[in-house]
């Protein structure tokens, strides 16, 4: 405590020595209410311009230190905001007078804005302010563990991978549980459109075309009533992304620069074993299956003297420091007849494994202009440009350095007699991931742009017009090359090219009015059309010379082309009536017609609709006079949302092209349904908002989510042909608790500390499969049957593998239970069970924020409690193989001797009865976790002396992203898994950055 | 608020207007069914397409499990040179939960053909196309559908020489009805409709119908190819005498004559059969075909420095004597270091770099000769010939001296030797009782020979297909 007292001394010395010559004066006064006269605790006091802030205290009082110029401003709930000039005095009474236009919260919601005191639906906003100074390099993933209910994940920790999104649980098995994204008013494509990376197809949403620092404000609607509006496609929910636009009278000038260095996230050390540890487990094992390891032709030669040979530690040789930086100005400005925002960056990352690289530059525009009184129009141009290198991460590739370092043995060289990457790796295929980095290329070059304009016509003063169109398109070229040094001499080489469009009308006209004074009535109907297009041209040319490596060089013969086109339409109309009485009541109803071009003819269009209703509890007269309560509400909401969130053409019995032998034939590629239509969500949510003494606040919210008429693969008899058919079958409920809590703990003239909290509960329940007893979960990556299974009357994701018991001490076999119960040391005649399941009991995140004059400590946390992890036996886990290396944690706890009460089997070289193979519940592991997500230290320097240099502001910080997880999980790198918690082999795991950067405003 | 009014039933009628079209959007690079079946072209296209997915199952899959399963084949327990694969079928585990996929494979294509013999009616008012023409494709079709029916009820069922009214497979001569439950036929059934498919594709085949614009001629389905086929499911009943003439039919075509001494090295990466020769029917690999199976390929799990799991056992490589050309169709690793161990040639790539491609034949003449001198040993009779001279005209063309004298081990041992690595050796030894007996196995003495006759000959029936059909019935002891 003595050296903390001491640091914090320290530094108010050096404070105050460089703000010591301000000409502060001290200025006292009280703060009353204009009519009534009686004075106001908690109200909020600023140095106008400035970060001062004083509060009153409960006889109204207050204390600050002020430039005798300056001019206060006085805020409190329920009051017009009031603005003093201090003109020298030391004493400055004030009086604040009451408005009937309340002090609300701007909140921005589906085709419009509305204040917290007016949300009747589930709704949570962050803005640009905690966004804060992450260095992430994609949107999505600054939600995560910020809001309750909404759980971020990733499979992989690559730059520019995508990331799963899951509000409220997962509604769907067959159609996508991502969640509407929609950006200044338009729906956006969130598809991974790299070819090249493997991390993503189908496993989540990426946003990385927009640059995080663009955005004011990521409002997320979660129940029926705040999506319903969106009624298609919003059964996951809706993410509102709003993007900064210039005020009027304020312009800024803003460049920033960070740098970093990233790292595996490996907080338990987990690697391949160590040499000698990995000879010793080897040398048992041999021994164990009766041969000996110091006989040359024994077949299993393992001699002591291989420890003297030229050895390689393959995981520091595959994995290095990545670095990262990021450049980017901004300006912004306005008057009374337009404004503007413009921004350029450019970031850019060297991954953690070889070959792996990412940088982007996105641009933006955003400007808007009052053309007449009436007439106001305005653009959002989005441009962005990304070059991605990706090596062959994410599977089970021997180029896959994640994976290659569970495969090569550290007796093998890293480097061959002439110096180069030693090739010759039989047990990973003569594959090494350093060669493959530095001749193969997998290369995506990805241009995206998105744009919307939009014009506002206020033909009177109630009635709102209002037009937006917007257009996106994402370019993908991408290009696979294998060089002659990595393939035994022959070249071949892939390139493609990728196109998706989308095209988007939005035509909305509002009435608003407000009459008899207490009764406020908005109305609004609109029209939406989209068109969503996507092509796909690639080529493969085999052996190209490698001195010219491109398909001019290939012999036509040989090359191939592959080619597929498909498109996609969906056209709505809809209505919503808002209505509320005196501040007290609100009600708000919202009705969607959607129809699909997913859909059979007959059931294109879909019929979506909400209700909901709110009370203020606060703005009624018993309660006006409680002072310490700031708000009480209660909401309740019922709805109906869509999904249609499947591949495009299901509807159709289709026959496909398929060539051969030279000509081209027809086969039968899938069923016809007519029937095929909408997914359905029926959710009610309940919920509670209050705020006290002007520090705390917070929401808790129940709700209940049923997915019925699911878009799910009915299975056929084979002997039809098909083994199953799309249909609008099953049901899944998801039910929950959410809470969060926002505080100030300490709120004085110099320090704030704050803090905030949130917690989310969800259970899964699978109520209907239609006659399948379970269904097998399907790894979003790669397509492949999981160890995951849906279950009839169970929650939606369970572990489905071998019911291990342990180690026998007297003998070290490993034991499973039989079907009838016994134990059997024979993997064969173990059963199968269910165990464990990777949906989270709980998880949520907490921040804290501690600022003291300009300097500030900010923390933040994310959590995930109960769920299980299936670790993947490709992790070093092979005990009776002693061609692969295995973990330092089997070669630490193995079965040696009679008495042993190991984690681990005796290891057998060879032995038909392997422990590891399948998935057993050996393997399942407690995933919960505690990460520290984000630690930033930043210094604001006064603005006294910034100003002399010509700046508004500067700032200087520190960052450490994911610096440490907490968890109890043996053999991973890092305990995200994915929401199948689980991961079947060579994932780029996460990362953990170390950032500092510098951000001044002119 | 007239203005508004107005305004707002002009922009519902713009977007009503063009909402009929707008959310009409139709496949572009597939076609609808309804569209395919509808015309000639479409159907002439569906009935050539019907062939394509062979490559996947008649060509990796059928040839290599039923050589690992009959002996023939060989795979190391551990070390690099094999890769996990075909295990399963080397030790002959199979249960209900995991079983031989041929079960799907199979029926999609025996749909692929039933839905374009079930639309020809009447196509042949349009213009140009002839009664032939249709005749021609259903006849493509109908083979199809009686080399799926005959695969699957040697996979799923017991041998028709053991069992011939045992649990067969459902007969499904019409288009795929997901409402549709089969019960099983007999085996004896099953036979029945693949005989009647096939002497029916001979009736109405044109003698000279031959595909146009293929690559590879072989690749396609003509009479002698239906006459093959024929001659085979006839053997496999024991119907000698039918066996041993349409064995006689192809043997007498000019069209096909014996690979010689010399030949036979050459002819099994080349990438057209070509005139002459031995091939009759042969599925023709290509590495951009849509069924090509990549790293699953025959060519890279017979090739020892891929993934070699589909090695030869020293039980067959020890059989060729030393001056038998067919000794030479073998390998070992390219440097060696598996120390003797030997794999086939006959899947050895056309040379189309890593992972490569293979034709896989399906029939060829030396089969035919060997059918035709197993039926003459089981009392057939053709004029003309004998079973030993059937024999011989083989041997005579391998490098090895001919038979002076021909019992049914040699007419076996012969079948054997020539035909290895074909897909052909396992169904023989259950045609004859024999069963399967191993010495050089990997695999441990509890898996290494399978008894004939034994519960395992019939493969299970996967289980989720017959949670789905309450009519089917599993095979015993599964």
């Amino acid at each position: 405590m003595k050296s903390v007292k001491l640091f914090f001394t320290s530094l108010v010395i050096l404070l105050a020595a460089i703000t010591g010559y301000a000409q502060d004066i001290q200025v006292k006064g009280v703060v009353s209410d204009a009519s009534t006269g009686e004075t106001i605790p908690f109200a909020t006091v600023q140095v106008k311009g400035t970060t001062k802030i004083a509060t009153t205290d409960l006889n109204g009082s207050y204390t600050i230190l002020a430039p005798g110029n300056a001019t206060l401003l006085v805020t409190y709930v329920g009051y017009a905001d009031a603005e003093v000039p201090v003109n020298g005095r030391s004493v400055v009474n004030i009086t604040i007078e009451q408005s009937t236009q309340q002090l609300d919260d701007v909140l921005v919601v589906a085709y419009g804005t509305t204040s917290k005191e007016a949300k009747t639906g589930s709704v949570t906003t962050i803005k640009s302010e905690s966004i804060g100074d992450a260095p992430v390099a994609s949107v999505e993933k600054m939600l995560a563990g910020k809001m309750a209910g909404v759980q971020i994940s990733s499979y992989s920790g690559q730059p520019g991978a995508p990331t799963t999104i899951r509000i409220r649980g997962i509604s769907s098995i067959n159609a996508g549980s991502e969640p509407l994204w929609v950006v200044d008013g338009i729906p956006v494509m969130t598809e991974d459109q790299n070819m090249m990376s493997n991390v993503g197809a189908g496993s989540g949403t990426t946003m990385a075309s927009i640059n995080p620092n663009d955005i004011e404000s990521i409002t997320v609607l979660k129940d029926a009533a705040a999506a319903a509006i969106y009624g298609s496609r919003a059964a996951n929910g809706v993410i509102l992304v709003t993007t900064k636009s210039g005020k009027q009278g304020k312009s800024s000038f803003t460049a920033r620069a960070k740098v970093g260095v990233t790292q595996l996230s490996n907080d338990k050390k987990f690697r391949p074993a160590d040499v000698e540890s990995l000879l010793t487990f080897q040398r048992d094992a041999i021994i164990n299956a009766g041969y000996d390891p110091d006989d040359a032709d024994g077949g299993y030669y393992r001699p002591l003297s291989l420890l003297d040979n030229d050895n390689t530690d393959w995981y520091d040789h595959l994995t290095r420091v990545g670095q990262m930086q990021e450049y980017e100005i901004n300006a912004l400005g306005g008057n009374e007849k337009g404004s503007f925002y413009t921004s350029l960056a450019y970031h850019k990352e060297t991954g953690i494994y070889y070959g792996v690289d990412y940088q982007r530059f996105t641009a933006r525009v955003n400007a808007d202009y009052q053309l007449l009184k009436q007439l106001r129009a305005g653009a959002r141009i989005n441009a962005g440009y990304s070059d991605q290198n990706s090596g062959q991460m994410g599977n089970l590739y021997y180029a896959n350095g994640a994976y290659a370092m569970w495969n090569i043995l550290p007796f093998e060289k890293a480097y061959d007699e002439d110096g180069n990457h030693n090739q010759d790796l039989p047990n990973n295929a003569d594959t090494n991931p350093r060669a493959i980095a530095q001749y193969d290329e997998y290369n995506d070059k990805q241009y995206r742009f998105q744009g919307n304009m939009y014009v506002e016509y206020k033909p009177i003063d109630k009635v709102t017009i209002k037009t937006t169109n917007g257009a996106e398109m994402s370019l993908t070229n991408a290009r696979q090359y294998w060089a002659p040094e990595t393939n035994e001499g022959t070249t071949t080489l892939w390139m493609y090219r990728q196109e998706s469009y989308r095209l988007t009308t939005s035509n909305t006209v509002a009435y608003n009015d407000i009459f008899a004074d207490k009764h406020s009535l908005r109305l609004m109907a609109g029209q939406e059309a989209q068109y969503d297009g996507y092509n796909y041209l690639g080529g493969k040319s085999p052996d190209v010379d490698p001195a010219m490596p491109y398909p001019n060089t290939s012999s036509a013969e040989k090359d191939a082309l592959y080619y597929n086109e498909s498109e996609e339409t969906l056209l709505s109309f809809f209505g919503q009536l808002d209505y509320s009485y005196d501040s007290k009541y609100y009600v708000q109803g919202s009705i969607r017609y959607d129809g699909s071009s997913l859909f059979g003819a007959d059931t294109k269009w879909g019929l979506f609709w909400s209700a909901s209703a709110s009370w203020n509890l606060h703005n009624e007269n018993w309660l006006k006079d409680v002072k310490w309560l700031n708000t009480l509400k209660l909401r309740a909401s019922y709805g109906v949302n869509g999904n249609n969130n499947i591949p495009r053409y299901r509807a159709y019995g289709l026959y496909a092209t398929a060539g051969y032998n030279g000509v081209t034939g027809m086969l039968p590629s899938r069923v016809e349904n007519k029937e095929l239509s909408w997914e359905k969500n029926r959710t009610w949510n309940i919920g509670v908002d209050f705020a006290f003494l002007d520090r705390l606040n917070g929401s808790i919210e129940v709700y209940n989510r049923n997915t019925e008429d699911m878009l799910l693969s009915k299975r056929t008899p084979q002997t039809s042909g098909f083994s199953s058919n799309l249909m609008n079958i099953g049901s899944v409920q998801n039910r929950g608790v959410e809470v969060m809590l926002e505080g100030d703990i300490i709120r004085t003239d110099d320090i704030t500390w704050t803090a905030g909290f949130n917690i989310a509960f969800n259970r899964s329940k699978v109520k209907d499969l239609a006659g399948s007893e379970f269904l097998t979960a399907a790894d979003p990556r790669s397509g492949y049957d999981t160890p995951v299974r849906i279950v009839e009357g169970k929650n939606m994701y369970n572990f489905y593998v071998r019911d291990w018991y342990g180690v026998n001490p007297s003998n070290g076999d490993g034991l499973w239970y039989a079907e009838d119960g016994s134990l059997t040391n024979d993997r064969t005649k173990a059963r199968y069970a269910y165990i464990g399941s990777p949906e989270p009991k709980a998880n949520g995140g907490f921040n804290t924020q501690f600022s003291w004059k300009g300097l500030s400590l900010s923390a933040f946390f994310e959590y995930s409690i109960g769920n299980d992890v299936l670790i993947n036996n490709v992790y070093g886990w092979y005990d009776d193989d002693i061609n692969v290396p295995v973990n330092n944690l089997l070669a630490k706890d193995y079965w040696k001797k009679p008495g042993d009460t190991a984690t681990n089997p005796k290891p057998v070289v060879g032995s038909s009865s392997v422990y590891y193979a399948g998935y057993s519940s050996r393997f399942i592991q407690d995933g919960s976790y505690l990460r520290i997500k984000d630690v930033t230290l930043s210094y604001n320097l006064p603005q006294n002396i910034t100003k002399k240099a010509g700046m508004k502001n500067v700032k200087v910080y520190v960052s450490a992203i994911n610096p440490y997880t907490f968890h109890d999980v043996d053999g991973v790198f890092d305990p995200e898994l994915g929401s199948l918690g689980y991961d079947y082999g060579g994932a780029y795991s996460m990362v953990k950055s170390f950032i500092g950067g510098l951000e001044i405003t002119f | 608020m007239k203005n508004i009014k107005i305004l707002f039933l002009f922009v519902a009628a713009l977007s009503m207007a063009s909402c009929g079209d707008f959310l009409e959007k139709a496949p572009k690079t597939s076609q609808s069914t309804e569209v395919t079946l509808s015309n000639f072209d479409g159907l002439n296209k569906a009935a050539y397409g019907a062939l394509m997915p062979m490559y996947d199952w008649y060509g990796t899959s059928y040839v290599l499990a039923n050589e690992m399963r009959s002996g023939n084949g060989r795979r190391e327990a551990s070390g690099t040179f094999q890769s996990g694969r075909f295990y399963s079928e080397y030790v002959w585990n199979y249960s209900a939960d995991a079983t031989s996929g041929m079960w799907g494979s199979c029926y999609y294509v025996i749909h692929a053909a039933n839905s374009v013999i079930a639309n020809l009616e009447g196509k042949d008012s349009e213009e140009g196309v002839t009664a032939q023409d249709l005749d021609n494709l259903k006849a493509e079709c109908l083979f199809i559908r009686a080399l799926c029916h005959h695969t699957l009820v040697l996979y799923y069922a017991q041998p028709f020489t053991y069992q011939p009214d045992g649990l067969g497979v459902p007969n499904i001569i019409e288009p795929g009805d997901a409402n549709y439950f089969p019960a099983r036929n007999t085996t004896r059934e099953v036979y029945t409709q693949i005989v009647e498919d096939l002497l029916e594709a001979e009736k109405i085949m044109a003698d000279d119908y031959q595909r146009s614009g293929v690559t590879d001629a072989k690749a396609t389905i003509t009479k002698p190819a239906i006459q093959a086929l024929l001659s085979r499911v006839y053997l496999y009943m024991g119907e000698w005498q039918k066996a041993a003439d349409y064995a006689t039919k192809v043997i007498n075509n000019e069209a096909y004559e014996l690979w010689t001494a010399e030949e036979l090295p050459t002819v099994w990466t080349k990438d057209v059969a070509g005139d002459g020769g031995e091939v009759i029917f042969e599925i023709y690999g290509k590495k951009t075909a849509d069924y090509y199976n990549s790293w699953s390929d025959i060519s890279y799990v017979t090739n020892p420095n891929g993934y070699a799991d589909g090695g030869v056992s020293n039980d067959l490589y020890k059989l060729y004597a030393d001056n038998d050309v067919r000794k030479t169709l073998h390998r070992t690793d390219k440097e060696n270091v598996s120390g003797g161990l030997m794999w086939t040639t006959k899947y050895a790539g056309k040379g189309d770099g890593t992972p490569d491609c293979n034709n896989i034949i399906v029939l060829r003449l030396s089969e035919m000769y060997l059918n035709r001198a197993e039926a003459i040993l089981n009392g057939a009779s053709i004029s003309g010939t004998t079973a030993i001279a059937d024999v011989n005209a083989i041997r005579a063309n391998r490098g090895v001296d001919a038979l002076t004298s021909l019992g049914f081990a040699d007419m076996k041992l012969e079948r054997r030797l020539e035909l290895a690595y074909e897909g052909h050796y396992l169904w023989d030894l259950g045609r004859w009782g024999d069963g399967v007996v191993r010495e050089d196995f990997t695999a441990g003495d509890n898996f290494k020979d399978i008894p004939f006759p034994s519960y395992k000959w019939a493969l299970p029936i996967s289980q989720s297909e017959l949670d789905i059909n309450p009519n089917l019935v599993q095979n015993p002891e599964y």
